[in-house]
């Protein structure tokens, strides 16, 4: 088996947090939420990680400071949105060019899965195709994914619709799937005609007789898409504690929710409720409520509610 | 360097234009000979002293920013105000100078001269400048941040109008369909930002996502680079909208629609 994580996206509705980062590589309650996935992969798995040019460096130093030797960064070579392969697309050419010829674990690097990947493999069967479904419990909610329709409620997967307009069903595709090599070669017919549509390859499958079965799970599941998703991700891993981490300060400061003071941050007589802070920033007599400050942010004597602030904020 | 050098040529041909007015209310009041009861050499004298201190006058209305529409009826006004200045200003130094008062005619003819050749003046100029600091490269390159109704209007009167502020680049929180607005490239979403403040834009118009005020003020201070809001991002429609003071605290103000006159007092 190998692992193959996407993590090309550029993640425009999550800027400025995502202006000089890629979104898999955002702090959640103070570790990147790329390595949530990775660190659960199993040791002998070899990981791919499909990202662009941009964050290259970013992705390797990180990979580099991981106590595994088997985690590989595949750069895109691409700047821009508009140059993108598209998440398919780029799988399927990591599948043609690397001539992968095994079972893949293919995951979107902007997910955090609460479920363990050995309880995933373990549920998987031999030639077919797995995926991991959560009850999102909200129709409306369903019509931003990849709906997953079973037969009589078991885990035979019968029907998958990307984004339905009109959703039949709460269950959603949460971007942890098992390929099976058989299907490799679907994968790659598939990505020539729809390259950014990866939740269109499980229809294609079920349109050529391939069985896909599911995987359901209760655990937390975030697809990090949006500010508000970030916040809810964190408030649910933070769990209405204080992180502090390395060489942060605080004082003077009452602290409600979650919160998370990064590396080398200082914060004094202020009021935080749900409030992520990133490395080196200073605030001092700030009210702040569900906000999530970029490194090197140094603000004083503002209240702030729902904000993100770009890297190196100065105010007033 | 190019702006520089326009706006002190704008104010040298200002102090020319001035003293010029003067000499020709002189000559269509005293005469076209020279007169010895009433001296040339003496009143031009006094106009070219009093010249530079019409001109700060005229300065600090602001006459001269890069924002200020010359054909305004504010602009109008500033210009009769400065007039009105530099022909007291005229009186008095000549009367220190010499004890003396003259013709009240020639200080109305001066008056009204100045103010009218100044402001035809600043019309034409301003048309030159416009043309001048919107030749490619431009000078005051102008990325729009929100695609709006409003701000499509903008681009437009900025482009038709020959604004110094040249729209160079738009992006949108939310991404947009359109390739460009009146010519000007729709490059993306916010995620472009410093790709395109890098490439030199002196001004960011921000014209809707409230919510990113913050991020890009806090990227406009960092690149140096002046912010603008279209006030309707805010709410504010009205079209009557101020920067006001309260207690040294600035506050946008927008009043009920009440008496012209009461703008003065309220």
């Amino acid at each position: 088996m190998h692992a193959f994580i996407l993590a090309g996206g550029f993640a425009t509705r999550l800027w400025p947090l995502t202006e000089k980062r890629a979104k898999p590589l955002l702090p959640l309650a103070g570790i990147p939420l790329i390595e949530y996935l990775v660190r659960d992969i199993p040791e002998d798995v070899p990981v791919t990680i499909s990202t662009n040019a941009n964050f290259k460096e970013a992705f390797e130093d990180w990979a580099n400071s991981l106590n595994r030797s088997n985690v590989e960064i595949l750069i895109e070579d691409v700047k821009s949105d508009d140059q993108k392969l598209g998440a398919l697309g780029a799988t399927a050419q990591w599948i043609s060019e690397a001539k992968i010829n095994d079972d893949v674990l293919l995951l979107t690097g902007d997910n955090y899965c609460g479920f363990s990947f050995d309880a995933f493999l373990a549920a998987a069967s031999p030639d077919t195709t797995l995926i991991a479904v959560h009850d999102i419990k909200d129709l409306e909610l369903a019509k931003a994914f990849g709906t997953v329709l079973t037969k009589d409620n078991s885990s035979h997967v019968v029907g998958f619709e990307e984004k339905p307009k009109e959703p039949k069903t709460t269950l959603v595709n949460t971007g942890c799937s098992l390929l099976p090599k058989s299907v490799l070669p679907i994968v790659i017919d598939h990505a020539k005609e729809h390259p950014d549509n990866v939740g269109g390859v499980f229809e294609e499958l079920l349109n050529r007789g391939k069985p896909i079965e599911c995987f359901s799970f209760t655990e937390a599941w975030f697809d990090i898409g949006s500010f508000d998703a970030y916040i809810e991700a964190t408030k649910e891993l933070v769990g209405g504690r204080v992180i502090e981490e390395e060489g942060s300060s605080i004082e003077k400061t009452e602290c409600n929710g979650s919160v998370v003071i990064g590396e080398r941050s200082s914060v004094s007589d202020s009021e935080l409720t749900d409030v992520v802070i990133f490395e080196d920033c200073v605030i001092e007599d700030c009210v702040l409520s569900n906000c999530v400050l970029d490194k090197g942010c140094k603000i004083r004597g503002i209240d702030l509610s729902g904000k993100m602030l770009r890297e190196g904020t100065i105010l007033p | 360097m190019r702006y520089k050098g326009l706006l002190l040529l704008w104010l040298l041909t200002d102090l020319a234009v001035f003293i010029g007015s003067y000499a020709a209310a002189y000559f269509l009041r005293v005469g076209w000979i020279l007169s010895t009861d009433f001296p040339f050499k003496p009143y031009i004298t006094v106009v070219a002293i009093t010249a530079p201190l019409w001109l700060i006058v005229l300065i600090t209305t602001r006459t001269f920013a890069l924002t200020r529409s010359q054909s305004s009826v504010r602009n109008l006004a500033y210009i009769i105000y400065s007039s009105l200045v530099g022909t007291a200003l005229f009186a008095l130094g000549y009367y220190f100078l010499y004890g003396l008062f003259f013709s009240r005619m020639l200080l109305l003819y001066s008056l009204v001269i100045s103010t009218v050749v100044i402001w035809i003046w600043h019309l034409l100029y301003s048309m030159f400048q416009r043309k001048m600091l919107r030749a490619n490269p431009p000078v005051f390159p102008t990325l729009i941040v929100g695609v709006t109704r409003e701000s499509r209007a903008l681009i437009t009167k900025l482009n038709k109008g020959s604004n110094p502020l040249k729209p160079v680049a738009i992006l949108d929180g939310k991404g947009c369909k359109d390739a460009e607005i009146d010519g000007v490239p729709v490059r993306g979403k916010l995620n472009k930002l410093e790709d395109v403040l890098s490439e030199g834009v002196t001004h960011l118009i921000q014209c809707s996502d409230l919510e990113q005020s913050l991020n890009l003020l806090s990227a406009c201070r960092q690149n140096k680079i002046t912010y603008m809001l279209l006030p309707s991002v805010l709410g504010i429609v009205e079209r009557d909208e101020k920067v006001e003071s309260l207690e040294g605290q600035p506050v946008t103000m927008v009043g009920p629609k009440e008496n012209a006159l009461m703008w003065f007092f309220k």
